[in-house]
């Protein structure tokens, strides 16, 4: 071909290797009325992922879900550093919802130590553990309003788990990465109006959800494209090991908030809401239930820290030789400050699990270390990455336009399930 | 007292429901179009007094380092570094001595505040800045004399508006203008 000559484009051809479509919206011809369409990987909903789906007609009938575009090595890159550096990088996988992924990591390393944090830091875990868990449903109602077109619910989930994410940095200091539980306790105290603020945004978000519901989830146009959509029965689910919300809608009893309870949850008093339907409505309603039950526990969680305001918040091992100049600045700032033991922390061999309900489901660390101050193993499986094969199964049999209300009911989130 | 499961339903809606929820939600709507709860901050005009507590850009007070290496050992990303200086020994007058004092590579930084954790004698703390700019690479690697200095906010600095979020049962959040003396 000569300089300044265009190429040539056949557009009535069809075949593989001829492209006449951006990248990530290629299809190819397979028959009479089959396509393969790419929907992804540049964003189809809230990160990275593909879904490769043939059609027949618009009747999807094989979907093919694509993981792997957001892996970052977490758990290699974990095996080459210090104990309390992994904190900082595995928070990373979901940074709204910081606080849920990294207390497994915490707890499996303070069974290593055998340390038990004070109650009040485990009081101040889960509020935030349960902020995280409210801001990130709102995130994905927020995403799921915008696939399905409605974008006053983007707006309002997102403005309203600003309420919630300005919470969490008077708490921790940061509005996402909080790095807010540590080995032995957490970093900071809470704050002096923090308890006063929280039963202001518990009484705000309650107002709020019935006006979600007004306007989302009882709207019958909303209704009309999810009720009977994306169907799990609760045998598929099961077999297939889905996890959190998605395996509560198909009827399945199971969160390890209840089953193994955790850190202050088996003091708390509330439900776990659990529906039957197990479509893309009983999906959205879970959440919204489980919002309800997280205000109730923050509410009960408001009281307690009231109750041990002033105790300390950090394990007697790293606290109790503490120098004056760091008591005082925790009395002043309410600011935990770090033994410089801390950076080179070695924990005693052995090995260690540890779960916990995170907002998209259980999230599972093994730590096991053999003695140094490295760990020789951090192994991650997180949610979304046991939601991801919902969508081979889930999604054929189903209409083009059906695929955004599948893919954002299941709040699939790629960097979580990528690690 | 653990966690109990509930077994709920989603709720039905007939053909007169759907009727009335369409309503509801059309006059919801209407609602918050004459009526609407905005926070947005309007940045370079306007820009948020952080708390006392926020983790923002990180300042070394010299004075106070002992130069124990801690705060680069934390560091998760390794964008602290210590560096070799050579000093006035003040034990031997007329001689010089080698200091270690850490230095910080915002390109890398995540403000985890570790290092701020960890220094026995709170030589590092954070500022309440969130919004410093660089026009370069190079300049976010501070030196040990950019790294004493406290960063401006610019909208700060170019007489932007302090405004501030108050929590509020009704309206979730507001946005409230600070005062001059309000400024901590």
């Amino acid at each position: 071909m000569q300089a300044g000559e265009v190429p040539k484009i056949n557009m009535s051809s069809w075949e593989v290797g001829e492209s006449r479509y951006l990248p990530g919206m290629e299809i190819k011809r397979l028959g009479k009325e089959r396509f393969v369409v790419y929907i992804g990987p540049q964003h189809p909903g809230s990160g990275h992922m593909r879904i490769i789906i043939k059609v027949d007609g618009d009747v999807i009938v094989e979907a093919d879900p694509d993981l792997g575009y957001v892996h970052r090595t977490m758990e290699k890159l974990s095996e080459g550093r210090a104990f309390i550096k992994i904190i900082p990088l595995v928070e990373r996988m979901a940074i709204l919802d910081a606080c849920n992924v990294t207390l497994p990591y915490v707890e499996a390393v303070e069974k290593l130590l055998g340390l038990e944090p004070p109650e009040r830091a485990k009081y101040l875990r889960v509020a935030l553990c349960e902020i995280n868990r409210i801001a990130s449903h709102l995130y994905g109602f927020g995403i799921f309003g915008v696939f399905l077109g409605h974008s006053t619910m983007y707006m309002w989930g997102f403005g309203d788990r600003e309420v919630l994410v300005e919470l969490a940095e008077k708490l921790t200091g940061a509005r996402l990465t909080h790095t807010y539980p540590i080995f032995g306790g957490v970093r900071r105290d809470a704050p002096q109006n923090f308890t006063d603020n929280l039963r202001k945004a518990i009484r705000y978000l309650r107002k709020r959800l019935d006006e979600y519901r007004k306007i989302f989830l009882d709207n019958p146009v909303i209704r009309r494209r999810l009720e009977g959509v994306g169907i799990v029965p609760k045998k598929v689910a099961v077999d297939l090991g889905l996890v959190g919300p998605n395996l509560r809608a198909s009827g399945v009893e199971y969160d390890v908030r209840a089953i193994e309870p955790y850190e202050a949850y088996d003091e708390l008093d509330f439900e776990i809401p659990v529906f039957e339907e197990g479509d893309s409505l009983a999906r959205a309603w879970v959440r919204v239930e489980e919002i309800k039950q997280s205000l109730r526990i923050l509410e009960q969680i408001a009281d307690k820290l009231d109750k041990t305001k002033g105790q300390q918040i950090m394990h007697d091992r790293f606290w109790a030789k503490a120098p004056p100049l760091y008591k005082k600045v925790f009395e002043a700032e309410g600011r935990v400050k770090l033994m410089p033991l801390f950076a080179i922390l070695r924990v005693p061999k052995g090995r260690s699990f540890a779960r916990t309900e995170a907002a998209r489901g259980e999230i599972t660390y093994y730590v096991e270390s053999d003695g140094k101050d490295k760990p020789y193993r951090v192994r991650i499986v997180s949610p979304s990455f046991r939601n991801a094969i919902m969508f081979k199964y889930v999604i054929p049999g189903h209409r083009i336009a059906d695929l955004p209300a599948i893919y954002g009911s299941f709040d699939y989130f790629p960097p979580e399930a990528d690690r | 007292m653990p966690a109990k499961f509930v077994h709920k339903k989603t709720p039905k809606i007939g053909v007169l429901g759907a009727i009335s929820r369409n309503a509801s939600a059309l006059v919801l709507g209407l609602k918050y179009f004459f009526e609407p709860n905005r926070f947005t901050l309007m940045y370079p005009r306007e820009y948020i007094v952080l708390d006392k507590r926020y983790r923002g850009f990180i300042v070394l007070n010299k004075n106070k380092c002992i130069g124990c290496e801690s705060c680069a050992r934390v560091c998760p990303t390794g964008a602290m570094k210590m560096i070799k200086i050579e000093v006035p020994d003040p034990k031997n007058p007329g001689k010089k001595k080698i200091a270690k004092y850490p230095t910080i590579n915002h390109q890398r930084c995540v403000y985890c505040g570790f290092c701020v954790d960890i220094c026995p004698t709170e030589a590092l703390y954070h500022v309440p800045v969130h919004d410093v700019v660089y026009f370069n690479l190079a300049d976010m690697i501070q030196d040990l004399e950019s790294f004493q200095k406290e960063p401006v906010s610019p909208a700060a600095a170019e007489g932007a508006i302090p405004v501030k979020y108050v929590f509020d049962p009704e309206r979730g959040l507001v946005k409230v203008r600070v005062k001059e003396g309000e400024k901590k």
